[in-house]
């Protein structure tokens, strides 16, 4: 017998978009819907959370609207919500929380508590099946982490950040070199009609599966300082291409060491940073090398987004995880 | 006609349901930083106990602010979803007004919500509702100044302010206030939104540089 459908409708607000998605048995996007505010917080450097917040309630039932009007289907014809209850801003947050909750209430559908970075490794979900045993590499503004996975929804913590995440680090580069916010892609793009001429220390090259960002940060704007000590004329794109070479070669060594210890069959790459062309290439290239199967999201659900939410809703569903309306947003918590 | 209305401007959660001339339920709560968990909680238990159903509700009337950032987009948020989703006519209230249509027995009404270094959220109403200050965002010295010229005052606020005159707690009376406002416009729920009285002090900053 062919098991029944399940549609969760996925809700997510952590930072400054405000999305929501209907997606099918975890795996087929039906519709999503997503209001960014970048524009608005490109004025200020960096999002501002109360900025985020005002933003989010102005956009809430607009974008649940499109969505719904996107996908042609009603409330009654989702099977349960599932909403990102941290990490993240907390007004930010909550403002997705208390939709969710609320149509949890007046529809009577399960609400089902997602971890915002469960959705972005979930996000391949989206793209192909996840093989088990897996390694994700979570790579955002917030997180830099390695994840091991023998099934769905079994998080192991293999190693992770001990200082800065890639992406501010990333960011934190391109405000050096006075690119604008978001700076990160720029850099990115920069790096590629660059050479890595300038010499930049890789950062720990131990045996755990640890990374640390602030030295590599710290050398860039030593080095930027220097330079303009000495009148000397920074090449941005020389040296978007360094530092480029360096962050993404402190990454590689670790997940190698890890597909090879921990006998792993995928990697998936989750979060923000995943969208960097540099890391993607040099992932592909790792999984080549090792005949591992690998999945990278396309750009699309490498930024936040309702429909990675809904995806791993769905296995968080199949799971049993279930929250009451007594649930809340937590700023921060980790997923394992 | 039943009307749901709900306040989550400050650290409480009011909300009620009425129905013609008589409230039905209503739940006062302290909620403070627990006002996320419990909000819903508390809102969805009123209708369990009356045995209705969501669609049963002709009406919203959700308050708007000013008072807690925060806390006034999780009532508006909930009043929101609801009203977009049921297809439920919805109108606004603003906090103060709240305060004041809730007392009687003097011939002014100064609402005063603690807006924080030395501001508060205050308007002065008089005892046919007329406003005689705007609801705004005001330094509390100079809001003292303009009740000097004023007799009869009653102060209505749950903040610890230091200003003189005859001070009540603010207590909603759902009944007055659902009354006197349930014929007020409808609004279309995607534009329903809170009503600050406050830029936030990135714009405040940038204002400056400006």
């Amino acid at each position: 017998m062919q098991e029944k459908d399940i549609y969760i409708l996925g809700v997510e607000s952590s930072c400054d978009e405000t999305s929501f998605s209907i997606v099918k048995n975890g795996k087929i996007e039906i519709a999503t819907a997503t209001s960014s505010q970048i524009d608005i917080h490109k004025e200020y450097g960096g999002v501002v959370p109360e900025i985020a917040s005002r933003n989010h309630i102005k956009n809430i039932t607009i974008v649940l609207d499109e969505c719904l009007q996107k996908a042609n289907m009603k409330m009654e014809d989702v099977d349960a919500i599932a909403i990102t209850y941290g990490p993240g801003l907390i007004g930010s947050l909550l403002i997705g929380l208390e939709a969710a909750k609320t149509l949890s209430f007046i529809y009577n559908k399960p609400l089902i508590p997602v971890h915002h970075i469960a959705g972005h490794i979930y996000a391949n979900s989206l793209v192909k099946p996840l093989q088990f045993p897996l390694l994700a590499i979570v790579v955002s503004g917030g997180h830099t982490e390695l994840i091991k996975m023998t099934d769905h929804y079994n998080f192991k913590k293999l190693g992770g950040t001990l200082d800065d995440a890639i992406g501010e680090c990333y960011d934190k580069v391109a405000r050096v070199i006075d690119l604008p916010y978001p700076g990160g892609p720029k850099i990115d793009k920069l790096a590629t009609s660059g050479e890595a001429t300038y010499d930049l220390p890789v950062p720990l090259r131990n045996d755990d599966y640890n990374f640390s960002f602030s030295g590599l940060k710290s050398a860039v704007i030593n080095l930027v300082h220097n330079e303009k000590q000495r009148n000397r004329e920074i090449n941005k794109e020389d040296l978007a291409a360094s530092f480029q070479k360096v962050a993404v070669e402190s990454i590689i060594i670790k997940v190698r060491k890890a597909i090879k210890n921990e006998n792993l069959k995928h990697i998936i790459v989750a979060g923000g940073v995943a969208a960097s062309s540099g890391l993607r290439e040099a992932i592909y290239n790792l999984a080549k090398e090792l005949n591992v199967d690998v999945s990278i999201p396309p750009i699309k659900y490498c930024t936040d987004n309702a429909a990675m939410i809904a995806s791993a809703g769905y296995y968080a569903y199949k799971d049993g995880r279930i929250a009451d309306l007594y649930l809340n947003s937590k700023s921060t918590d980790n997923l394992c | 006609m039943k009307i749901l209305y709900i306040d989550t401007s400050s650290s409480f959660l009011y909300a009620g349901i009425v129905e013609d001339d008589k409230v039905l339920i209503e739940v006062n709560n302290k909620l403070e930083s627990e006002l996320s968990k419990y909000a819903i909680v508390k809102i969805s238990s009123m209708f369990t106990k009356l045995n209705i159903d969501p669609r049963d509700i002709d009406k919203i009337i959700v308050v708007d602010g000013p008072g807690s950032f925060t806390g006034i987009r999780i009532g508006m948020t909930i009043a929101k979803v609801f009203a977009y989703s049921l297809k439920t006519k919805i109108t606004t209230i603003n906090s103060l007004e709240a305060m004041a249509v809730s007392n009687d027995k003097a011939s002014y009404f100064v609402p005063i919500i603690d807006a924080r270094r030395g501001f508060v959220y205050s308007a002065i109403y008089d005892k046919d509702m007329k406003e005689i200050m705007l609801p705004q965002h005001i330094k509390l010295n100079i809001l003292k100044e303009k009740l000097l010229i004023l007799d009869d005052y009653l102060i209505i606020t749950n903040d610890d302010i230091e200003i003189d005159g005859i001070k009540t707690i603010y207590k909603p009376d759902i009944l007055r206030i659902v009354t006197k406002y349930k014929n007020k416009k409808n609004i279309n729920p995607h534009v329903v939104n809170p009503n600050y009285l406050k830029l936030t002090e990135a714009e405040e900053k940038q204002i400056c540089h400006d």
